[in-house]
């Protein structure tokens, strides 16, 4: 690997450094983000992608809130909620709220657990550089953030007129957001070559 | 001051999937030797795919707003509801920090990123070595920020799906929710195309 490190960013060429223990090397020039810490441990990773799993499994298997008017009551789901748009004949909103909240996440913990399992046991998984060139390209693509405060604008609006119990699904969801964001922050590019490459010494 | 030591200048190229620097050329599908992703000194067709996202969102931002997002059908009786006015119901009800909080990501967000990456194009199509940097943390910024206007196509699914009640009341969602979701889709998109060294590109005076 050549000693040079070139930002993605600007195109200013540094000299190579390690990796910073904490914080983040900015760019001399256009102080964009050029290293992250790559200190994390692959069982850390493993851990967090399973426990993201579970908790996207429970995300998606009880509601998210149900709402009581009148004696009668309606409940829904992750995935009902996109559900609903395709119901109303809005398909492309419907693929994208879905993509976004649950193809998304699970796309990127199945990714992250086909290859780091395998490398944690000393081997390599068929098609391991395909495998994390699709993950960099979604790794921003979990809107869980976003989604709970959607969720909570919409429950506001709804209190008025009815009575709203958040679910099991809804907390379940906050603990998940948390999860995947850690997840992905260890996950950086740079992190997951580090240990590919230190498996093959 | 002598012209700063470039991956350009070095012949080196930085693969945007991996970080990892390569030697290489102008050579036409040369690929990563590290996680095999297509390597090019600079996205290739930047400018004039970012410029046609971003001509499209700003074209589409004007039904979002205009048209309404969901409309209300209590004993029939319909009651459309544009992204505004449901800020301003929000409002009404007392709850102002989610008000704020929608009426920023679904209204100021959107046209904030237009506008910023319509600025952004225009220093990349026309280069000027003035404030490079709050350039590109300009566009950092639109990057960071893109994904937060989602919020109103969230809770716009959330409220169709639950209010369902037959014959009572019932909400429909409306073309507005589906040109504001272009929108953000657009926008997202035209993040991704723009390449930010094209702001560097030009020798520097400063």
């Amino acid at each position: 690997m050549p000693s040079v490190i070139v930002c993605p960013a600007c195109d200013l060429a540094h000299r190579r450094s390690p990796a910073p223990v904490i914080g983040r090397l900015r760019c001399a020039r256009c102080r964009a983000p050029l290293l992250r810490p790559e200190n994390a441990a692959v069982d850390t990773a493993i851990a967090l992608a399973l426990c993201a799993l579970v908790l996207l499994l429970l995300t998606n298997v009880y509601p998210l809130v149900t709402m009581r008017i009148n004696g009668s009551s309606r409940d829904t789901t992750l995935i009902g909620a996109a559900l609903g748009l395709h119901a109303q004949g809005f398909d492309s909103l419907a693929a994208l709220v879905f993509l976004t909240t649950v193809i998304g996440p699970l796309l990127q913990i199945l990714a992250l657990l086909y290859v780091l399992i395998p490398l944690w046991r000393g081997r390599r998984a068929p098609g391991q550089g395909t495998v994390l060139r699709v993950f960099t390209h979604i790794r921003s693509w979990s809107f869980m953030e976003v989604f709970l405060l959607g969720a909570l604008a919409a429950l506001v609006r709804l209190a008025k007129f009815a009575h709203i119990a958040p679910g099991i699904s809804l907390w379940s969801c906050v603990l998940l957001m948390l999860c995947l964001s850690e997840l992905i922050s260890i996950t950086s590019p740079g992190q997951l070559w580090q240990w590919v490459e230190r498996s093959r010494e | 001051m002598s012209n700063p030591v470039t991956g350009r200048s070095l012949g080196l190229l930085v693969c945007l999937a991996c970080q990892a620097t390569v030697h290489g050329t102008q050579a036409a599908h040369l690929r990563c030797p590290r996680c095999r992703a297509r390597l090019h000194e600079r996205k290739p067709h930047s400018l004039a795919l970012t410029t046609a996202l971003v001509i499209a969102a700003a074209v589409l931002y004007i039904p979002a707003n205009i048209l309404p997002v969901m409309t209300t059908r209590e004993f029939f009786e319909d009651e459309p509801d544009t992204i505004l006015s449901g800020v301003l119901v929000l409002l009404q009800s007392g709850s102002w920090p989610i008000a704020i909080l929608v009426f920023v990501a679904s209204i100021v967000v959107p046209l904030l990123k237009i506008l910023a990456m319509a600025v952004l194009l225009y220093s990349a199509w026309r280069p000027s070595p003035g404030r490079r940097r709050q350039r590109s943390q300009l566009f950092r910024m639109v990057e960071f920020i893109g994904r937060w206007s989602m919020l109103d196509v969230y809770a716009i699914s959330l409220l169709a799906t639950l209010v369902q009640i037959q014959s009572f009341a019932s909400i429909i969602v409306g073309w507005g929710a589906w040109a504001f979701g272009a929108v953000v889709v657009l926008t997202l998109l035209a993040a991704r195309t723009f390449d930010e060294r094209l702001l560097w590109d030009t020798p520097q005076h400063d």
